[in-house]
């Protein structure tokens, strides 16, 4: 398959299952809510050596939050949801309690409902005041600043890690151009987040390694520096390849967004020198999931 | 929203203890058993359907209507759900309450929310002496400086979170408390008499 002068190679990305969960935060203004966010979501790029891969979902009006304050929905999501527990309440400690002004809500319901303020409210050390508001129980917390508010649980649903689309082209500055095109147009899908940098991750890696306590390691084979070193899955004129990863709610969520961020990609053409799309997979055999980029592009 | 409505048909010539109609405690009763329940010990205490005409839904939400300001115990011991009072009620009210909202537009009588344990209570006309006499937690919601005894102390005004959120759960309830808004209140806690953390939030009048 070939857009715009850019092939596409008939692959598919391989994605798993995994838990996630929604945290609303709200603050005195947008400037907080985000500062708020971005402590949570940080460090929060792969679950191999952050524990959770999390990101902001998408900023929330007055309107569409339960303070009707200035707010953002997070995604977190975990390979297990005790892992996913712990994560939660470790960040809503150190990133949502210290923060100025802000307060957490649960953003999604579930049959499982998970930590958010149940007990973080002990820091209250007694002074914590439980209220019930329309069915849902909260927690205010006396703090320096005033009464920190969070709502008690939040939901953990199923979802699914790892939908993904490499990017491959001539040159650093135009790779990287493609992929924040996609990444602009992938940010309006709901239901999904794009864990790493920017969303975008440079450093993708295969399973194993030449040294034995290394579970994962660097993906040679599209490494432009190890050109005839390996065996190379890139071509004279690549010079720089940069992957998206995606994680959502549920497997169309994220074919939408992979959708989303591959046509906005192709749409530079192979004019602005991407030359080509792949995906990364383990052969099909680890993930349940299969995102193949013919189908999602056709 | 459908609710079990109580209009007092007549004022009592004595003050009646109406501790026996809360949500949790007419869970399940049909309006006919309810109308027969006393309000009171004794077999010459009265019944509800003496004083009060009965409609509604019997749903965990409970309206009364009329001036009972000669009925006390209105919402004593209550675990569950939701009262309004559009008039003015009599003493002991949410008396030991544990759970729950009562909302009184009117005025209350002495002792109101004394001994209560948890829930919140909002009173937007006057109070009678003894508010949060005994009380342990909670929450009382004022539009009028009441008078308060000893063993509760000032805690200066604040801007408090939870509080847009408590406001728009009165929206749908017909209630002279749709009007306030959220700013800055006041707080009172105790009762310290007996390490009470309950809270008195003091709202300007709008």
């Amino acid at each position: 398959m070939e857009i715009n002068g850019i092939t596409i190679d008939n692959t598919f990305a391989e994605a798993f299952n995994m838990r996630a969960t929604r945290v609303i935060i709200t603050a005195i203004n947008p400037t907080w809510a985000r500062n708020a966010a971005l402590a949570m979501t940080g460090f929060a790029t792969s679950v191999i050596g952050c524990g959770v891969e999390a990101g902001i979902e998408r900023e929330l009006s007055t309107d569409e939050t339960p303070d009707g304050r200035p707010g953002i929905s997070v995604l977190l999501f975990a390979m297990g949801s005790k892992v996913l527990m712990q994560q939660l309440e470790t960040r809503m400690g150190q990133c949502i309690l210290t923060c100025p002004t802000a307060a957490a809500f649960a953003g999604i319901e579930s049959e499982d409902m998970i930590s958010l303020g149940r007990h973080l409210r002990y820091f209250g050390d007694g002074y914590q005041i439980s209220k019930v508001i329309g069915g849902k129980r909260y927690w205010r917390i006396p703090i320096m600043e005033g009464e920190f508010l969070t709502e008690e649980t939040t939901g953990m649903v199923r979802a699914i890690g790892g939908g993904n689309f490499l990017v491959l082209g001539k040159s650093q500055a135009q790779v990287l151009a493609a992929c924040e095109a996609a990444i602009e147009a992938m940010k309006q899908v709901p239901n999904v987040i794009m864990p790493f940098p920017g969303g975008i991750v440079r450093s993708g890696s295969k399973v194993g390694s030449k040294y034995p306590k290394m579970f994962a390691s660097t993906n040679d084979a599209f490494c432009p520096t190890l050109k005839g070193l390996v065996k190379s899955e890139l071509d004279d004129e690549t010079q720089c390849v940069m992957e998206i990863v995606v994680n959502g709610l549920t497997f169309d969520d994220i074919k939408t967004a992979m959708k989303a961020g591959l046509e906005a990609a192709c749409r530079l053409g192979s004019g602005a020198g991407i030359s080509r799309i792949s995906a990364g997979n383990y052969g099909g055999k680890l993930g349940p999931h299969h995102f193949k980029l013919h189908e999602i592009l056709k | 929203m459908s609710a079990l409505l109580f209009e007092l048909k007549k004022q009592p010539e004595d003050r009646l203890d109406l501790r026996v109609l809360t949500p949790d405690k007419l869970k399940g009763l049909s309006l006919a058993e309810i109308a027969s329940l006393r309000l009171g010990s004794g077999q010459h205490a009265p019944q509800v359907a003496d004083y009060f005409d009965i409609s509604g839904e019997n749903n965990g939400f409970i309206i009364f209507d009329g001036d009972c300001s000669r009925c006390d115990y209105i919402g004593a011991s209550m675990k569950s759900g939701t009262i309004i009072c559009h008039g003015n009620v009599g003493d002991r009210l949410a008396d030991n309450m544990r759970r729950g909202l009562i909302l009184v537009d009117g005025d209350a009588g002495n002792y109101a929310a004394s001994r209560m344990i948890a829930g919140t209570v909002g009173i937007y006309g006057k109070v009678g002496d003894h508010l949060g006499y005994m009380m342990k937690r909670g929450t009382i919601l004022l539009t009028q400086t009441p008078k308060l005894h000893a063993t509760m102390v000032d805690c200066g005004q604040h801007q408090l979170g939870f509080l847009p959120l408590l406001l728009r759960s009165f929206a749908t309830l017909e209630t002279r408390f749709k009007t306030l808004q959220t700013q800055p209140v006041h707080k009172y806690a105790g009762d310290v008499g007996v390490n009470g953390k309950s809270e008195i939030l003091l709202f300007s009048q709008t």
